[in-house]
């Protein structure tokens, strides 16, 4: 069932993230739902790639597993060299915190803490300091030098978007994940963000997995994955909406 | 709407468990009371009518002194024995008429180690009594032996006997107002089917032997008639008072006897009754501020959902119907559940009482439809009526809430609040002020309750800013290091009990052993808490401690109410606390000020009042060679110009060396006579007595007694002492009873202090319930005694305490609940377990914290302010004890630790994705 895209195509140092051979079956018998079905897939460093597929197509589940949020029905999943997929509760927790930044579609932040506080929010988890020229590029970046101290109800939508952004980026992870960004965006504000992600990746080498149904949001990546019915049907490298949305269509949605 | 209602309680099953909790235990704790309260009074109404069964008429005198100790009568000549058996309608038996002269006085029994038997200083009393020669009148059923027929000869109680284990042929000690004496054991009675009456512990005498143990030769207290079948008791009794030509003396019927007993321990009890109930309206009162939170939240939470009903066409009517539908369906079950509960906490509350000394009979249990009645609307109208606001507020969200997103923060921070909640806590404080200047206890209870409703409205203010100071580093680093100091305490103490329990287990003593095991347990648990909080404080100083700071920043309302219940309990126990400490300190003060006494011969184990020592020990005490001056010390209830007063006799000469009393003239009142009485400046002052002047006085022994007031002293009452001496000589004439309370001693120049003591225990070894005392032990039992009356509230309020800690557990889950996304958004970007945990708990300081310092502050303007008005009582120190304060301030920490615990432990475990895609 592994379709040819799998194939290493990289040295093993340059892929941040691989699924395995992953299931994840919800109940069994008459009622079993396979939600990932034999999957493997490598996410190479420094590249922004987007996860596509129908509602149900298991692609919010792919990435769930993949960022230690859910557990596999079996398969392994590696994060650089270490198999996350084996890690303990507490063990995942410190992957997410140190070595993994989210960006999710809503309720990104924290409303008792202002921007800064949430963007520095798993560093003080761990009780690190963020580094200051690294912080300042990345807030300079997105945008709210001046929004610092400001709480997340007196931020625009898009601007709580751009501090989850600036959150993921800021403890400089191995590997950023994004369930629907700008899903709750009004178009200028989504291509803000998208933008913001893509120079993430072009000038800060960071590698971004990114689930959307957005075939805008998904031409700003350097490969789309395509996946139906918990299997990966088809990769586009260089996408653009267009073909993106030709390929989708095809996937008889 | 009604489904809508049910379906509302199924939906949130937990957060209703623990409201109906809160509002359970606060119903059983009263209905509880009130069975233990109607089951004691059962017990005494069984008890009086079996004592007065076959008395158709008693003759007493018409006479009586109304006092705190109840009503006292003058005793009746014997001579009208005869008189009132000639009448018509009395009944006879072996030849003589059934006509019973009737004695009671202290006597109290010594067991075979030589130790007193009962306390009737803090317990039932100990009672001697004539043995009754016709069987109709009395209550006893030998169970072994036969009558006493010399007066060497006594019969006692089973229930004494079987306690001391008395067999018949002992020679048994009986201590009463005459010299010690032995007794032959020749008979062992029941009381009906009771061991004893009522707890009590008795001796019988022959009639003789009573009278003259009771000081009342040729007396009796009353006189019991047997009528004839066929005349009735009202015909029986108006025949002997037409019969009996005496001034003061009235006949009433059995029936009237029997009711005026019963009534007048019923008045005695109600005291006792009182004194329970408030602490379950406290525990109520407490519980209906967690009724009003968890309503206030829930309905909060549920704000979309009530909008949804409301824009698909429900009107406010109908909402503001569904909440208060849940709220009186709750109430109802907890009431009915706190019944239940209260039903088997009536044997606890026995039990604990008893624990404290206040042993009280109670036979059966007594379920009155008056508590099913009282209990079941009481929890429901509480919870009712704590849900009327969150239920209005409910009312009031528009059908368009339903589109937004609502904002649950609330903070109210509104001038009317301030302005409302500092007139309300005024008008508290006002009206508490009042009730103290004029002792209307109703209206301190009123004030306090209102002081304590102001400052909750002033709450979300105070914890808008409080939080963040109580999280602040200083205060985490205190609650470290007070953290870290009781781990050590509570893990040195469970390793303790480990070995001791090991230690017994070695010896065999697996009861023991079993017993030490659980305290290691407990404090292994303890110190597993204090851990906790040290790790929570550590936290306050990382972003999960802000977090948990901020949490109980953000919702003042919440916080504050929470806060509030916990802050009613503090108070209480540190009010209580304050009393007892500057009561011990102002006791302490007089002691130390005003008693010259080397030392001091006071009954074992305390207690507040009952009988004495015969004055025959002050006369061994006195022989000593090795003592200066000793004098007894008889206190007695008399009414003074009116009014109902405790005055203290002693022998005026030693009375003035053996204390400091100030006399304006030092020979007046050294040779204070007969008939004469000493008062305290202050109410010489006062009632504008002059020396010289004549005061009318009734006394337990009756008629007016004209007494000339002939000393005054500078202390009085105010300094601890009395405002009122007579002579003992005074005394002797007015007073039934002789019993030394106290005797106070001083050794001549040039004996040590050991010899003295040694000399003075060997004269008051035939009385086995004296004890020798300098005046430090004396102070240590003074304040004991003190000491173990707070202990007994403390653990009348511990029921509240635990209360409000159920709240906070309740607050906590509800807002856990409410920030299921914020917490697996935590998770999600790398909060760990523990961390989580940490943030929960220090919330739950925060918030303990707050109400624990607002209770703390309004317990010490509660003790000022009372001490302030018991300053004529004699507690003129107001000494709030630093240490113990801080200690409920730790306890409070560790019990919010403890209470989140299953709240912290809930939210960690949250399965993240499921928290993150939260609705």
């Amino acid at each position: 069932m592994t379709s040819a895209v799998s194939e290493p195509r990289t040295a093993p140092t340059s892929v941040a993230a691989r699924a395995v051979d992953v299931s994840k079956v919800y109940g069994s018998g008459e009622a079993e739902v396979r939600a990932l079905d034999h999957i493997s897939v490598e996410f190479a460093s420094s590249a922004f790639t987007a996860i596509m597929g129908p509602s149900g197509s298991g692609k919010s589940t792919l990435l769930h597993c993949l960022a230690g949020l859910d557990r596999l029905s079996s398969g392994q999943i590696f994060l650089g060299d270490v198999e996350i997929s084996a890690a303990n509760e507490k063990q995942l927790t410190l992957i997410r915190r140190d070595r993994i930044g989210f960006v999710f579609q809503a309720f990104n932040l924290i409303p008792t803490l202002d921007a800064e506080e949430n963007i520095t929010l798993p560093m003080a988890l761990a009780g690190r300091k963020p580094d200051p020229e690294w912080f300042d590029r990345v807030v300079s970046t997105v945008g709210l030098a001046d929004r610092l101290h400001h709480r997340p109800s007196e931020l625009s939508g898009g601007q709580q978007q751009r501090v989850a952004v600036a959150r993921a980026l800021a403890s400089q992870p191995d590997l950023i994940f994004a369930d629907e960004p700008t899903g709750n965006l009004d178009s200028h504000a989504g291509a803000e963000i998208l933008g913001f992600m893509r120079r993430a990746v072009t000038d800060f080498h960071q590698t971004i997995v990114m689930v959307t149904h957005d075939p805008v949001a998904a031409s700003y990546a350097d490969r789309v994955v395509f996946l139906a019915d918990g299997k990966i049907v088809d990769e586009m490298l260089e996408p653009t909406a267009d073909r993106v949305l030709d390929r989708l269509k095809n996937l008889g949605e | 709407m009604f489904k809508l209602t049910v379906k509302g309680l199924f939906a949130h099953k937990l957060r209703f468990a623990l409201t109906a909790l809160a509002v359970m235990l606060g119903v059983s704790f009263l209905s509880g009371t009130l069975v233990l309260t109607d089951t004691i009074q059962r017990t005494f109404n069984e008890l009086f009518a079996n004592v007065n069964r076959g008395t158709d008429a008693y003759v007493r005198s018409s006479e009586k002194l109304e006092s705190q100790v109840g009503t006292i009568r003058p005793r009746i000549p014997a001579s009208l024995i005869p008189e009132v058996g000639a009448v018509d309608g009395v009944a006879s038996q072996g030849g003589k008429p059934v006509v019973q002269g009737q004695l009671q006085f202290s006597a109290q029994l010594v067991d075979k180690k030589g130790e007193p038997i009962g306390n009737p200083g803090q317990g039932s009393p100990t009672f001697g009594f004539i043995w009754d020669d016709f069987e109709q009148l009395s209550p006893w059923k030998l169970a072994s032996g036969r009558p006493p027929r010399a007066d060497d000869e006594v019969v006692v109680d089973k229930g004494s006997a079987d306690k001391a284990d008395f067999t018949i042929g002992d020679e048994v000690t009986v201590l009463t107002q005459a010299a010690p004496a032995k007794y032959t054991l020749v008979g062992i009675a029941k009381f009906g089917t009771a061991d004893n009456p009522g707890g009590a512990s008795v001796s019988l005498f022959t009639q003789a032997e009573a009278q003259r143990l009771a000081g009342a030769p040729n007396q009796f207290d009353g006189i019991a008639v047997g009528g004839k079948d066929g005349v009735s008791q009202s015909a029986l009794a108006l025949r002997i008072a037409r019969a009996v030509d005496l001034p003061k003396v009235e006949v009433i019927t059995g029936d009237q006897l029997t009711k005026e007993n019963q009534n007048e321990i019923q008045k005695n009890l109600s005291f006792f009754n009182t004194f329970l109930l408030i602490f379950a309206l406290v525990a109520l009162f407490v519980g209906s501020f967690i009724i009003f939170n968890t309503f206030s939240i829930i309905v909060a939470q549920r704000t979309r959902e009530m909008a949804l009903l409301r824009a698909i066409g429900a009107s406010g009517r109908q909402v503001v119907t569904s909440v208060l539908g849940e709220s009186l369906v709750v109430g109802f079950l907890a009431s009915l559940l706190g019944l239940g509960v209260g039903i088997l906490l009536a044997g606890v509350l026995k039990a604990l009482l008893s624990a404290f000394g206040i042993d009280i009979p109670a036979g059966g249990t007594v379920l009155k439809t008056r508590t099913v009645v009282v209990a079941l609307a009481v929890g429901t109208i509480v919870t009712f009526m704590s849900s009327v606001f969150p239920a209005r507020r409910a009312a009031k969200v528009p059908p368009v809430a339903a589109m937004r997103e609502v904002s649950i923060d609330q903070t109210g921070h509104s001038i009317v609040r301030i302005v409302i909640g500092i007139v309300v806590t005024i008008l508290g404080v006002g009206a508490l002020a009042l009730g103290l200047v004029q002792g209307e206890i109703s209206l301190v209870g009123l004030g306090a309750v209102v002081v304590f409703l102001g400052v909750a409205f002033l709450g979300p203010i105070i914890a808008r800013y409080a939080s963040a100071l109580l999280g602040s580093r200083p205060i985490a680093v205190l609650v470290f290091g007070a953290g870290a100091l009781m781990t050590l305490a509570f893990g040195v103490g469970a390793a303790w009990a480990l070995v001791g329990a090991v230690i017994q287990l070695f010896k065999s003593e697996f009861g023991t052993a079993l017993l030490m095991l659980l305290v290691a347990a407990l404090a292994a648990a303890l110190a597993a808490s204090c851990v906790n909080l040290v790790v929570a404080a550590r936290a306050a100083f990382r972003i999960e401690g802000r977090l948990g700071t901020d949490n109980a920043e953000r919702n003042p309302k919440r916080t504050s109410s929470t806060a509030a219940a916990l802050m009613i309990g503090v108070a209480l126990v540190a009010l209580i606390t304050i009393l007892a400490s500057s009561t011990k300190e102002s006791i302490g003060a007089t002691i130390d000020k005003a008693f010259r006494a080397d030392y001091i011969v006071a009954p074992k184990g305390g207690g507040f009042g009952g009988a004495g020592f015969s004055p025959a020990l002050a006369t061994a005490v006195k022989k000593l060679p090795e003592i200066e001056t000793a004098t007894g010390l008889r206190f007695g209830p008399a009414k003074l110009v009116g009014a109902s007063k405790f005055l203290i006799a002693a022998d005026p000469k030693a009375l003035n060396q053996l204390f400091d009393l100030q006399p304006t003239d030092p020979t007046a009142s050294e040779n204070l006579g007969p008939d004469q009485i000493a008062v305290s400046k202050r109410i010489a002052d006062e009632k504008g007595w002059k020396l010289g002047d004549t005061i009318k006085a009734v006394f337990p022994n009756g008629g007016t007694t004209d007494l000339m007031v002939s000393a005054s002293f500078g202390v009085g009452q105010q300094q601890g002492l009395s405002d009122y001496f007579v002579s003992l000589e005074t005394f002797s004439k007015n007073y039934p009873e002789q019993f030394d309370a106290q005797v106070y001693a001083t050794l001549k120049p040039g004996v040590s202090l050991a010899a003295g003591k040694r000399a003075m225990v060997k004269a008051v070894k035939p009385f086995a319930n004296a004890e020798v005392q300098d005046q430090a032990q004396f102070k240590a039992r003074q304040e004991a005694s003190i000491d173990q009356f707070v202990n007994l509230i403390y653990a009348l309020l511990f029921l509240a305490v635990i209360i409000a800690g159920i709240g906070i557990a309740n607050t906590l889950a509800l807002s856990i609940v409410e920030r299921t996304r914020e917490i697996g958004l935590l998770r999600a970007v790398g909060m760990t377990r523990a961390q989580l945990k940490s943030t929960i708990r220090w919330e739950a300081v925060i918030i303990a914290l707050l109400g624990t310092v607002l209770g703390l502050i309004i317990g010490l303007v509660f003790g000022w302010a009372i001490v302030q008005a018991l300053k004529d009582q004699g507690i003129n120190k107001f000494a709030p004890p630093g240490p113990q304060l801080i200690v409920i301030v730790l306890i409070a920490a560790l019990l919010a630790v403890l209470f989140a615990y299953f709240p912290a432990r809930r939210a960690s475990k949250l399965d993240v994705l499921k928290a993150i895609s939260t609705e």
